[in-house]
Parts: structure tokens; sequence; C-alpha cells
């Protein structure tokens, strides 16, 4: 090709040029469009299938809320559902100590942070919480801590799992009296579920 | 079709006409003289930038039909070139017009070589237009042009001679089987009208011998004449020829027929002679064009910018196809997704006024079973360090020496940690269940408890065999419940590690301070 030959050629090759650029933008654009537009319909179809399946199952939804609704308002007054109720720990933990005749009871209860089990009780849209409470006590006897243990656990003030417990032997020194022969300390975890989403109101 | 110039150039002068749509819009002619070409120049300046296709009627052209070696590509083109040379030394307007094969059995290939032997009658008709800029596609001589005539005007007579009066004298063109053969250009006066007659008639039969003399038609063979009469005046020419030629069958074209069987309009057949020759230059461009590269090479360019318009026509209404395409579904899917949106909504409202009759529930149902559920797996995971006390104490029954001073208890995915090393003491014996018990490996990240505890034996009398004995026997009772997965002694009264010195007096006797202090750790199934 001669260069007078690319000089006549020169401008339908622009042109052409431009135009595979146009078309190519242009069918990238719309191919993008159209591929957009179908995945908003995906989303929208299951939508309407969700919103079918949830209509169909109204029914089931009815007899679930019938079924677990005393049992979950009971576990909202426990303190397992919902908030979490310190103040009747505390509570719990005096009366506790009152009923197992302990020597009294030092407590430190930390932050709430996640459930760090939660996940092998797969709980779904259901948070699950836990705040680490760490006590303090003196014992007359090895059965006092399992007696203070099954105490406080029918309190019912909430749920909660023991995570350490270290008994120690006390220097009495071999005199024999009322008075505290070990030490005691132990981790407990308050858990607390909630649930993310808002809950329904119903009217 | 789009616009183009055509040009039949013949010795007295030339006739253009311009071919718009798929026939001849007008038709112009030209004298051969300075003032003709000055005409023609203006006439080609008012033209727009067309392509023009160049027909040339003159005596000096030649034909040879001859037979060459088959061959292929550029080797056939070379043998072409090099046979041109030989026989047309002084014109650039010569070609090779391959037809076909020969029957025989070299199947040797059948050329026909023509050329205009006298270029000059071409060069200023040629220089005008390629000053105006216009793409030169090809010369072409008229006979090869006339080759598909036969066919337009219906002939299907196997010999036949096409007679036409040109300005210049009798074009005559012979055909076999409706291709070209033959054709030669008389000069002179076809004279008076009674005249005319004789002069048809004696320069076909000169045309016949001539045929005759090359082994083309033998003057017995059945020969039909095609006479074209654009003008109406050639009626008695026709009767005198069949009246003097029995054996000829002579058909006269008149001017209707050709203007409704060319599809020229009949006012411009008074223009020319050359006007129905121009009508079919316009329709197809014969295969044997006589033009150098010199001559097409505008045309070359012409068409190859008109090939790029194409492609990128073709890019643009595929490129539009396409959008539309996608544009089309893109409208289709948003047409959807509004009668999905459509039954969604009306869904939602069946739903919200079936669930008005649900009772009041803080939750939803699916939360509100959750909530439940979890609360019912939480209290199975619960644990307590009575399990561990319980079996140690069930231990210690047997081992009334041994005094637990400190128990440290874990429920944890990894077990208690021994503060001061976990590897087992050396002189420990390594009760039954020191290793873990078989599917008793807990899976990863499984919770179970696990117990440190801190004993010493008394009273201690200073006997470390004994005090190790028993350690290990209560080890070893641990390990045997069930519940167990592994028992580990990690501290004995007496370091015996070779690895480690050993220091102490046999002298020295225990006093009431001398202890014997061990640590073991315990650690449980998963399930326990």
């Amino acid at each position: 090709m001669t260069r007078a030959d690319f000089e006549a050629v020169r401008n339908p090759l622009l042109a052409l040029g431009a135009i595979l650029l146009g078309v190519a933008a242009g069918v990238y654009y719309t191919d993008q469009l159209a591929i957009g537009a179908g995945r908003d319909l995906k989303q929208h179809e299951i939508q309407l299938k969700d919103a079918r399946t949830r209509l169909h199952r109204s029914g089931d939804e009815k007899d679930l809320i019938v079924r677990y609704l005393g049992s979950y308002q009971q576990l909202q007054k426990r303190g397992f559902a919902g908030d979490e109720q310190r103040i009747n720990w505390l509570d719990a933990l005096r009366t506790t100590n009152q009923q197992v005749d302990l020597f009294g009871v030092d407590y430190d209860i930390g932050s709430q942070k996640p459930y760090p089990f939660a996940a092998a009780l797969n709980p779904g849209s259901i948070q699950l919480r836990q705040s680490v409470m760490k006590l303090r006590f003196r014992l007359l006897h090895e059965e006092d801590l399992l007696r203070f243990l099954d105490v406080l656990a029918r309190q019912g003030t909430g749920i909660y799992t023991v995570d350490q417990c270290s008994l120690k032997r006390l220097d009495t020194r071999g005199v024999i009296r009322y008075q505290p022969n070990l030490a005691a300390e132990c981790e407990l975890a308050w858990i607390t579920a909630s649930t993310s989403a808002t809950p329904e109101k119903k009217p | 079709m789009a616009e183009k110039l055509l040009l039949a150039i013949a010795a007295h002068g030339a006739t253009a006409a311009r071919w718009r749509g798929s026939r001849l819009a007008d038709c112009q002619a030209f004298a051969n003289d300075a003032g003709g070409l000055a005409v023609f120049k203006e006439y080609l300046a008012a033209l727009p930038d067309v392509p023009a296709h160049v027909m040339v009627d003159a005596v000096e052209e030649d034909y040879r039909f001859e037979t060459l070696p088959h061959a292929y590509g550029s080797d056939r083109v070379q043998m072409a070139t090099r046979k041109l040379k030989q026989h047309y030394r002084n014109t650039p307007y010569m070609t090779a017009w391959r037809l076909g094969r020969e029957t025989g059995k070299r199947r040797d290939d059948r050329y026909l070589f023509s050329a205009l032997t006298n270029p000059d009658l071409v060069t200023d008709w040629l220089e005008a237009i390629v000053a105006r800029g216009l793409p030169v596609s090809g010369v072409y001589l008229l006979p090869l042009v006339t080759a598909s005539l036969p066919e337009k005007l219906g002939a299907t007579a196997t010999s036949l001679l096409v007679v036409a009066q040109h300005s210049g004298g009798l074009r005559l063109t012979f055909f076999r089987d409706r291709q070209f053969r033959l054709s030669r250009l008389t000069r002179g006066e076809s004279g008076r009208a009674d005249s005319r007659s004789r002069y048809f008639a004696e320069e076909i039969s000169n045309t016949r011998l001539y045929l005759h003399a090359l082994r083309t038609l033998t003057l017995d063979e059945h020969l039909s004449v095609l006479l074209l009469d654009r003008s109406d005046e050639l009626g008695e020419v026709a009767q005198g020829i069949a009246r003097e030629n029995p054996s000829l069958d002579c058909v006269r074209v008149g001017r209707r027929d050709l203007a409704a069987k060319l599809g020229i309009a009949e006012p411009l057949l008074d223009v020319s002679p050359y006007v129905l020759y121009l009508q079919l230059l316009g329709l197809k461009l014969p295969e044997s064009n006589l033009a150098p590269e010199t001559v097409t090479v505008g045309y070359r360019r012409y068409q190859t910018r008109r090939g790029l318009y194409a492609a990128c026509a073709g890019v643009a209404t595929i490129g539009a196809l396409w959008i539309g395409s996608n544009l089309s579904q893109m409208f289709g899917y948003q047409g959807d997704k509004e009668n999905v949106v459509r039954q969604t909504a009306q869904l939602t409202r069946q739903y919200q006024e079936v669930t008005r009759q649900f009772p009041a529930a803080p939750a939803s149902a699916d939360n509100l079973r959750k909530t439940v559920e979890l609360a019912q797996e939480l209290r199975k995971t619960v644990r307590t360090p009575g399990t561990v006390m319980a079996l140690v104490s069930r231990a210690l029954e047997t081992n009334p020496n041994i005094v637990v001073k400190e128990l440290d208890w874990k429920y944890g995915v990894t077990e208690i940690s021994a503060e001061r090393g976990s590897a087992s003491a050396p002189g420990a014996t390594a009760p039954p269940a020191s290793t873990p018990l078989p599917g008793s490996p807990a899976p990863a990240g499984a919770r179970r408890q696990s117990a440190l505890i801190d004993g010493e034996i008394r009273p201690f009398d200073g006997d470390f065999r004994r005090a190790i004995t028993t350690i290990n026997d209560f080890a070893a009772r641990l390990g045997k419940d069930p519940q167990v997965a592994e028992v580990r002694v990690i501290k004995l009264p007496l370091n015996v590690n070779p690895t480690q010195p050993l220091v102490g007096n046999t002298l020295d006797s225990p006093d009431q301070n001398a202890t014997a202090d061990f640590k073991l750790v315990l650690v449980l199934k998963p399930d326990a």
C-alpha cells in the first residue's frame, strides 16, 4: 500500500474506527443495562416467591406464635430474651448467698460481648451475647459450691454457664469452729438473646 | 445501484451518459475536436464524484482466441502477461480473458486476448476524466459489452450475427452459443436508402466469408442476423437481406422493442447509436478490462473507500440492531419487574390482612421459636465442677493419704493450663487413661471439662517410692472412670528426671514439715 493509497482511505478508516468504538461502547453499555435489569428482575422474583411462601405459610406462622409465645415471654421475664437484667442478677446473688449461708460474694461483671460459641448453636438472626461475671467467695465445705450454683440457677434470673472455678483450701491451723475452710473463684457467663431485626408490630 | 458516468468513445467523438438508479438518466454526445473536448470537460465539472466506465468502439481493435497450458495463481498471470506483450507491443490497453478450459486431454485454458491498438483514441478523454478526479473503473471494447445483448433481446439462435449502424460504419458482432467469437467495424457510409440494403447484405456476406476463413462458421451453416434499428429506418434493409440471402434468418429489432427490452427511454435513442451499449455497460461491466493499473488506481481506491464506508454502515447497522436488542431486553425485564412488584405488593397486603388476626407477639414467629430453642440448647451445655468433684471424691476413698489442697476446673475448648508444664513427670506410671481413650478425642471446637488437682501425701515419712506409687494409683483410679478422657501427672514429690540435677542427704530424716506434693491434670470426655 502506497502513501497515496493510505491517504485515500484515511478518512473512511477513521470513520470505521470511530463507529467500531461507538458501537462497542453502546453495545457494552446497553448490555450492562440489560444485565442489571435482569438481575433486578431476579431479585424481585425472589421477593415475590418469598411473599407467596410467607402468605402460604401464614397459618403455620400463627401456630408457631401460639406455640412459642408463652415460653418466649417466660424467657423475657427471666432476662434471657431482650436486654440484660444486671440488677436481677445481683439480687439473685444476694438471695443465693443468704440461702446457702455463705460468707459474702464479691462480684465483678465485665462488659457485654458476643457469645463466642454462638455459631455452634446456629442462631440465625438472633444475636447471642454474654457478660462474664467473676465471683469470689469463701465456703465452709466443698459441697457449698455446688449448692451455690444450683440455688443461683433456680433464682430464675437468666441463663448462665460456668466457665471456670477454682477451690483452694484455707489454712485454718487445725482450729475447728464455724469459719470458711475454702476459697472459691468462679467465672460465669450470663447469656442474653436479642433479635437483630425490628420486632414485628402487631395491631 | 449507485450513480455513475458511462462514456462511449469512437473515432468521431464520444457519448456520455449518467446512470442513476438502474437506467440512463441523461445522455450527451461530444465531437472529437477541441470544442467537443472543452464541452466534455464542462460536462464533467458539473458531475458529482462518481466512477466512470469507458467503452471504445474503434476499428483499431484486436481479438485472439488462444489456449495456454493450465496454470494457477501467479503462474497463470505471468503466462497471460507474457502472451499479451508478445501480441501487443505498442499499446497499454490490452487484456486476457480466461473463458474456460478445453475439453481435450490436456484441458488447456482458453483465453480471449483483446486490445485497443490505437491508444491515442481514448487518451484525451481519459485525461479529462482523471483531471476531474473521477475514478475510472476500466476501458472496455464495445463488442464485449454487447455480449449480454442476445440474452436481453431473447435471441436464442446458435449462430447469431448482431448488426448495427454506427456513426463510423457498420458493426457486425458474431456470437456462437451466446459467446462472443468475432466482431468487425466496417468503414464507410451506408449511403442512400436504396443502396443501404445492398451495403448491409454485402458486409454480412463478407463477415460470413471471414468466419468461414477462420473456420468458425461454414458457408452453408444457418445464421441468424439481429438487426438493431434504433431509428426504425431499416425495415427495407431487413427485407432486402432476407431476399438476397435466403439462408439467413434476419430479425429486425425496432426502436420500441429496444427501448422496452433494454429499459431505455425512447428519446435517448435519438442522441447516439451508443446509447443502447451504454445501457448494457451500466447494467453489467464486462470482465475484459483493457485499462492498465495506472488508469484504474483511482477506482481501486474509490472501491476501497466505498468498501470501508459500507463496512461502517454494516457495523453501525449491526450495532444498532444489537443495541436495540439489548434495550428491548432491558425494557422487557423492566416490564416484567413492574408486574412482579405489583404481585408482591398484592401478596404483602394479603399477608398483612392475615397477620392482623395473629396474637400480639414481641418478635416474628421464627424468632420466637428460635429464641426458645436456643435457651433449651444453652441449658444442655451448662456444666458445673460437680462431676469432677465427685470423681475425685470417689478416687480419694481408696487413697486416704492423699489430701487435695487446690482444685482448678475449667469448661472450655482448651484444657486447663498446667502452669508448671504439662509434660508427664518422670517416674510417674502412666495410668490406663493417660492417653486419649478410643473414641474420646473431642471434635475441633467442642468444649470439655478439665481440672488441675494440686495435692500432697499426708502423712509423709520420706518414702518417695511409696508416695509416688500412691499418687500413680490415685491417677489410675481416676483414669478408670468412663467419663475420663485423660489423666496426666505433671508433678511428683521427687524429680527423677535424668536431665535434671537431684541433690539430697541420706542421713536427713523427714520432720513434721516434710511434704510430698504432686499435681495432675484430669480431662473429661466432651459429652461428660
